[in-house]
């Protein structure tokens, strides 16, 4: 039973997304290095869309992918990707 | 060796798929209902999935190296992973309210055999989603 209930919370809350927001520097790094998007998105293994909506804020890019972008500008993950953290209490 | 599978597969499904439609057409008119009826879909299905893998086949051997790269990059990307499974998750959500039509008119209609079908349907539909729930959460 108690299995039965952890499941259906499982669906309720899985279905919930978090808030929060990242912001990045990759516009700015890219074109300060004079990197094409296509150019980048081959380097890191994703599609030039993919770098498109990471420029824009429209997606957030997963923590291996995060890794890779960082080591690719030569940064720490944090100061290419600046968080900005939601008072949790 | 898996490419080689995948493209015979491909092939043997969209010429399945054609000689059972080619059947249903020229040897339609001797056929029961229920077997003309089986063979379209069945037919309909092979060619579809076959021939849809032969014309992805076809289009990637028309591709330049860099546009092949660039298909093969967009299959794993990321993003398109999560559109994917957000795209499926909103199909899934507007299939599970549109079930709810058919049973209600199954109800309205006093229909004893699409009420528990479309109800089984229903329920099948939601338990087989907290399954995979429960599945992922294991895995991950």
């Amino acid at each position: 039973m108690s299995s039965v209930l952890y499941l259906i919370c499982k669906v309720h809350y899985t279905s919930k997304e978090r808030g929060g927001s990242v912001r990045n520097r990759i516009a700015e790094l890219r074109r300060e290095r004079r990197v094409t998007q296509e150019e980048l998105g081959e380097a890191v293994g994703v599609t030039r869309q993919t770098i498109i909506s990471l420029e824009n804020g429209r997606y957030n890019a997963s923590l291996l992918l995060a890794h890779r972008l960082a080591r690719y500008f030569g940064l720490a993950i944090e100061e290419l990707f600046l968080f900005e953290e939601e008072d949790v209490t | 060796m898996k490419e080689t599978w995948k493209k015979g597969l491909s092939v043997a499904g969209a010429v399945l798929g054609l000689a059972l439609l080619a059947v249903v057409i020229f040897r339609g008119d001797g056929l029961p209902g229920w077997a003309n009826g089986l063979l379209a879909g069945l037919g309909g299905a092979s060619l579809g999935l076959g021939g849809g893998g032969v014309v992805m086949e076809v289009a990637a051997r028309r591709m330049t190296p860099k546009e092949r790269a660039e298909l093969e990059r967009s299959e794993t990307d990321e993003r398109n992973i999560a559109i994917r499974e957000k795209a499926a998750q909103d199909s899934w959500y507007w299939t599970s309210v549109l079930l709810w039509v058919p049973f209600v008119a199954a109800l309205v209609r006093q229909d004893p055999v699409f009420i528990p079908v479309s109800l089984g349907v229903l329920a099948f539909h939601h338990a087989f989603y907290i399954f995979h729930i429960g599945r992922w959460a294991r895995r991950m």
